[in-house]
């Protein structure tokens, strides 16, 4: 199934919306709208992932990318993730640097 | 113990990102014929394209490859048995786990795939005969194994 992500920005947040599955074949979609908003300079990067039904190690991977990529001063937050998706998050122990949130 | 077909189903591709879609769909059809719930097929389905995935990206390293996937299903889970002639690798030896101390700027990207793997699966054997690398995991059906993984 394929990844659709947009990008747009609410406020002070620049907000990446995802629906589809996330893996190795997607995931580069994702990497590259974290490189656009690394470029934005709002104070919360808002990741809405209630659309993703799947999330591989390559989804993981993008996040650490995201936390690499974008300033220490700037919030991470994954919003409405599927339990087995937020269950990846922390079991990678991503939950102690990105705010997970249900809503 | 779990109850499983005497005949594996058997899906055989080449060793490419694209593929990992087909795989994904015959592990999901066998989680289907077993009854399994959303949970533990997603489990199933994880586990086998982190493994995937590695042998893909690292195991061929890019090259031309195949990968072999049997899977024999039964009313109280799947067993899957990823096979392929990349160089040896031993998917519990080869392990990384999460090292959630460590700041966002020094974590290492990647690596985390056969951790997830692991901790997904029930049951999981290596072993490296006739040059091949074989892969077994076998995920019951929820309710039926007193020590389930923890996250």
């Amino acid at each position: 199934m394929p990844l659709s992500v947009s990008l747009s920005i609410e406020g002070d947040t620049t907000v990446i919306e995802l629906s589809g599955e996330l893996d190795a074949k997607t995931a580069p979609d994702f990497h590259r709208t974290i490189e656009k908003a690394a470029g934005h300079g709002t104070t919360i990067v808002e990741i809405r992932m209630a659309g993703v039904g799947y999330m591989a190690s390559a989804g993981l991977r993008s996040l650490v990318f995201a936390q690499q990529k974008i300033a220490d001063h700037v919030t991470i937050k994954v919003v409405g993730a599927i339990e087995p998706v937020s269950r990846t998050i922390r079991t990678a122990g991503l939950d102690r640097s990105i705010v997970l949130s249900d809503e | 113990m779990v109850e499983l077909a005497r005949t594996p189903s058997v899906l055989e591709v080449p060793a490419t990102v694209q593929a990992l879609g087909d795989i994904a769909a015959f592990v999901l059809r066998l989680a289907g014929r077993a009854g399994l719930g959303k949970r533990a097929a997603y489990r199933l389905r994880l586990a086998v394209d982190e493994l995937a995935t590695n042998v893909v990206m690292h195991g061929y390293r890019g090259g031309d490859g195949r990968i072999t996937v049997r899977g024999r299903s039964g009313p109280g889970g799947v067993q899957i048995t990823i096979e392929d002639s990349a160089p040896a690798f031993d998917p519990v030896a080869g392990r990384l786990p999460p090292c959630p101390g460590v700041p966002p700027q020094d974590r290492r990207i990647g690596g985390l795939g056969i951790h997830l793997a692991l901790t997904s699966v029930d049951e999981f054997a290596y072993a490296h005969r006739d040059g091949r690398n074989i892969s077994t995991l076998t995920v019951k059906a929820e309710g039926t194994d007193p020590c389930p993984p923890r996250p």
